[in-house]
């Protein structure tokens, strides 16, 4: 019986962030996330430098006491660094208990988009795709959706070798 | 408030039989890991009733009824037991337990039972 | 420890909490750990000490009971099944055990439900299935049953309590007084009572409990059944319900007052029987059955029956017992952090930079004595962390029982210092490989009894786990009469592998030995069932490195292995050396430092392979340049703008060049994020810090920074 009343709740709490996605831009491209893997947002932050990593991981930062390492998103998708300006985020995000910073030009909004909306990505060859798991409609905006697992955990190789 | 003295080398069933009470008005007096040490807890504390588990290390339940109901003939005990002990709760009666418990038992009767024993 | 909140709720007690769930996984595991140790102390003789049957039998009690409560009913099945076959080893002392099936036979029970415990530990359903095994006992339980047995009474005098009376004198319960006159009887009443089903049994006591409450209203009574000790009785009343004929001077209303109040009474008939012919015809046959036996009266009230032994026996108040409470390693951490927050912060007011050049003798005595409290608040905190290693070294007997089994080898474990204490933290960390370790003594180091027969050693091998303290850091050795390492086959191995650089002769036999410790290496050429399984030696050293620490090898050809590990004491806080190269912050643990100072040019030296050297009172040490090995930006690149660190580990020195020096204070050690650490193992670095501003510190490994050199060197 309480089993079946926590079901439900937890049911309802990831309704509501179903299909709800936190949107950055970086360049001219809008990028989204599953709401639901956000933790917070803070601004731009000293970073400690971590040496022998590879370039997209920028060091550590201290979050009210917990380390987490932050990622620079625009060097993992291999574009080129910009200079952290005031308008320059940590989106702080949480996947299977790893918490990570992820280092976004500006963080634009949340918004919805129905499973009928999302595309899978094609199939081509440009450096990023492969963190994409999907397109995402919106009028006639097009926002591309992160793959955060993947982002996290799949081992850039190249990035590694260059060391 | 009435107080109850527990007497249970399991420290999981101390705390089980305290959250049971939670919300009941009795008064967890004091608890004891040792029939012993409970003894001795009975005679500063003197609580309006005991729990009183059987298997103990060192002083077993029954034992330590005894000491109880020697020290205090109106002291009121409820055993607390499992089942295969048929023949010392019988014991653990005539010693003058006022009744006995069988685990795994629910709030309500626990409840119930020190209620009756405390005839409230 | 995090439990999942489904675990919990699959629960339908509503009184079940986290707290208790925590507290019946610690207590039930404690206990299963108590009583491993027993079956394996006790396994070595031919039968069990009967304290210990008495010890298993409580806790295999205990467990099932708390088990049934938390209604994991596979897990209390079992420890029932167990219970009552430890019932019959104490009760029966039965002649043709089979001990060795026995030990077998539990430790499988107990393996089961410590892995049933893990799984509700991880918010798994506690689904495991032991009928296989609860079948197993059944027909170990018939097989000491069947055989003779003291028909002899046992009484158990060492306090234990007895079960199970076997006392053929049958005993009077009956309370009722047996009063000399008899007055006028006014009412006979019929009460049926019906419990409910899950009162658990033991129904027949039930009804004396009733008797019992109706004791002082009744004056003469008779019920059905006629016979409460009978086992049946208990089914009977539960089937047919307990009838009692009861002759009385009280209302219907009293006597239905004092029934209706029975706990766990499901239903209950109490008429008026005006014709107490029947009652009469009953009690008649009662009267004949007391005079046969003698009337025991309840051992209720007067001091003479306290039973000898207990003035005899030593009592611990209440209040001299020590209370002893279990916390989660979680908030101990906690505290830890803020102790060291707190550390921090002292140092930040008491030196405070806008304090400097005042006269402040008030506030310096002030000073004193919050650093003289923080100090020993941090003591305090460290030692509550501090836990012997006795529980993780007796683990190793069930691994060395299991693989001598497997193995067919005869080895004994020597365990020296187990008292040792070590940070709880760290204590996690060892216990994986030192399993490895002795896996890997007994599985290869280890002869066949007949083989060590031939090379005049006893049958008998012995491993010896050692532990003891050596100034900031715990050594626990390992060391077994074995064969030794084989050297050429490591040597062979590591060339195979590359894992040797420059010339072989050069390298010594204690080097070539602790070739087996680099990544890549792994002498198994046969993967045994246990070595194979798991974990091999670089895991070993990996789990040994994360705690900052390290291992060493020893071997004589013919004669045995030494494995030594270092480890520290405590991983929570450090007195540390913070210094600053560019815009980054590094912290030396200050037991590694020997001296610092600002270098003259005319004591570096650069040897023609451009490696840098610092003369010293006349000998020369490397250079290390922190901002060179850890690319970081620096204005300071020349020796005499910055500082030298000289920093020593297992006798090797290494000079370190830094920026400056910012100061000394005592830091609490945080793991670099895990993310991190799976990314690469960087050199040199063995966590970081909190710094009092809210910056972080990376904390260095000296050690790591030798090898680092060494690493570069070649």
């Amino acid at each position: 019986m309480a089993d079946s009343v926590e079901q439900d709740t937890s049911d309802q709490i990831e309704d509501t962030q179903k299909g709800k996605f936190l949107t950055f831009c970086m360049g001219n491209e809008f990028y989204g996330i599953e709401i639901k893997y956000v933790t917070e947002i803070i601004g731009f932050q000293p970073i400690t430098e971590i040496p022998e990593m590879p370039e997209y991981i920028k060091g550590i930062i201290n979050l009210r006491g917990k380390i987490i390492p932050v990622m620079d998103v625009r060097l993992r998708f291999r574009k080129p660094f910009r200079e952290y300006n005031d308008r320059t985020c940590i989106v702080v995000i949480d996947i299977s208990e790893v918490a990570v910073g992820l280092i976004v030009d500006s963080i634009s909004e949340v918004i919805t988009i129905p499973d009928e909306e999302i595309v899978a990505p094609p199939s081509m060859t440009k450096e990023g795709n492969r963190y994409i798991k999907g397109i995402g409609k919106v009028g006639s905006d097009v926002k591309l959706l992160l793959d955060s697992d993947k982002l996290l955990n799949e081992t850039d190789l190249e990035s590694l070798s260059d060391l | 408030m009435k107080k109850l003295l527990i007497i249970d080398d399991a420290a999981f069933m101390r705390l089980a039989i305290r959250n049971m009470l939670l919300n009941y008005e009795i008064e967890i007096s004091g608890e004891a890991a040792d029939g012993a040490i409970g003894v001795e807890m009975y005679k500063q504390l003197r609580p309006d009733v005991v729990t009183m588990d059987i298997t103990m290390p060192k002083m077993s339940g029954l034992e330590a009824l005894k000491a109880i109901k020697a020290f205090d003939p109106q002291a009121k005990v409820i055993m607390v037991s499992a089942m295969g002990q048929e023949r010392i709760v019988k014991e653990a009666i005539i010693s003058g337990a006022k009744t006995f418990i069988v685990k795994p038992f629910k709030e309500e009767h626990l409840y119930q039972t020190i209620c009756k024993v405390l005839g409230i | 420890m995090t439990l999942s909140q489904k675990g919990v709720n699959e629960l339908s007690n509503p009184y079940v909490n986290e707290p208790m769930l925590d507290l019946y996984i610690f207590e039930s595991m404690q206990l299963l750990e108590q009583m491993e140790l027993l079956i394996l102390s006790n396994e070595k003789s031919s039968s069990y000490a009967s304290e210990a049957i008495n010890e298993i039998f409580r806790i295999m009690h205990t467990i099932k009971g708390s088990s049934a409560m938390m209604l994991y009913n596979n897990i209390s099945t079992l420890a029932h099944s167990l219970e009552d076959l430890f019932f019959v080893l104490r009760e029966d002392e039965p002649r043709n055990v089979d001990y060795s099936e026995l030990s077998d036979l539990v430790l499988e029970g107990l393996d089961f439900i410590k892995v049933e415990i893990h799984k509700i530990r991880n918010g798994d359903e506690a689904d495991g299935d032991a009928t296989g095994l609860i079948e197993s006992l059944r027909v170990f339980h018939a097989t000491i049953k069947g055989s003779d047995f003291k028909v002899e009474d046992q009484n158990l005098a060492d306090g234990a309590v007895s079960h199970e009376n076997r006392t053929p004198e049958k005993q009077q319960y009956y309370i009722s007084k047996v009063r000399t006159e008899t007055t006028s009887l006014r009412n006979t009443f019929q009460a049926t009572l019906r419990f409910e089903q899950d009162c658990g049994g033991m129904e027949n006591i039930r009804a004396i409990v009733v008797l019992n409450d109706l004791a002082d209203l009744m004056e003469d009574y008779y019920h059905l059944p006629e016979d409460l000790e009978n086992e049946d009785s208990a089914r009977i009343i539960s089937e047919q319900g307990f009838t009692l004929f009861l002759k009385t001077d009280r209302s219907l209303e009293e006597i239905h007052k004092v029934l209706i109040e029975t706990i766990y009474l499901k239903d209950l008939q109490l008429t008026n029987v005006e014709n107490s012919e029947l009652f009469n015809d009953l009690h008649q046959e009662r009267e004949i059955l007391l005079e046969d036996s003698s009337v025991k009266l309840p051992a209720f009230s007067s001091r003479d029956q306290v039973p000898n032994n207990y003035e005899e026996k030593e009592f611990h108040s209440g209040a001299n017992q020590p209370s002893i409470i279990s916390v989660s390693v979680a908030k101990l951490d906690q505290l830890m952090d803020l102790v060291g927050e707190m550390v921090i912060a002292e140092a930040m007011v008491t030196q405070n930079p806008d304090l400097k050049g005042l006269e402040l003798n008030n506030f310096e005595k002030a000073a004193r004595q919050l650093r003289k409290i923080t100090s020993e608040l941090q003591d305090t905190v460290m030692s509550v962390r501090m836990v012997p290693l006795t529980g993780t070294f007796q683990k190793m007997n069930r691994t060395l029982r299991d693989m001598c089994k497997k193995l067919n080898k005869e080895v004994q474990l020597q365990l020296i210092g187990q008292e040792t204490e070590v940070d709880k933290n760290i204590i996690e960390h060892i216990s994986d490989p030192l399993m490895h370790l002795i896996r890997n003594s007994i599985d290869h180091g280890i002869e066949m009894p007949s083989e060590r027969e031939i090379k005049g050693k006893s049958r008998l091998g012995t491993i010896t786990l050692e532990a003891k303290n050596a100034g900031g850091d715990v050594l626990i050795i390992i060391s077994d009469d074995g064969e030794g390492f084989n050297k050429d086959r490591i040597l062979a191995k590591a060339r195979e592998k590359g894992l040797i650089q420059g010339s072989e002769e050069e390298i010594t036999d204690k080097e070539i030995y602790n070739l087996v410790f680099l990544p890549g290496f792994s002498t198994n050429e046969k993967v045994t069932e246990f070595s194979g399984r798991g974990v091999g030696m670089d895991v070993v050293v990996k789990n040994i490195e994360a705690v900052g620490g390290g291992l060493a090898a020893d071997s004589v050809p013919g004669k045995g292995t030494t494995i030594t590990l270092k480890i520290p004491l405590t991983l929570a806080i450090i007195d540390g050396m913070n210094i600053k190269v560019g815009d980054s912050r590094y912290t030396i643990p200050t037991t590694a430092i020997k001296e610092s100072f600002r270098p003259k040019i005319t004591e570096v030296i650069v040897d023609p392979d451009n490696n840098e050297m610092m003369m010293v009172r006349g000998q020369c040490f490397p250079i290390l340049r922190l901002h060179d090995i850890y690319h970081v930006k620096t204005d300071v690149t020349h020796f005499t703008e910055g500082i030298i660190i000289m920093v020593e580990q297992d006798n090797k020195t290494l000079c370190l060049f830094a920026d400056e020096l910012i100061g000394q204070q005592q830091v609490v050690v945080k793991a670099l994020p895990e993310y991190i650490q799976n990314m690469k193992k960087v050199r040199g670095l063995a966590g970081c810090t909190l710094l009092g501003d809210g910056s972080i510190s990376l904390i260095l490994d000296v050690g790591g920074l030798i090898g680092y050199r060494q690493a570069t060197k070649v």
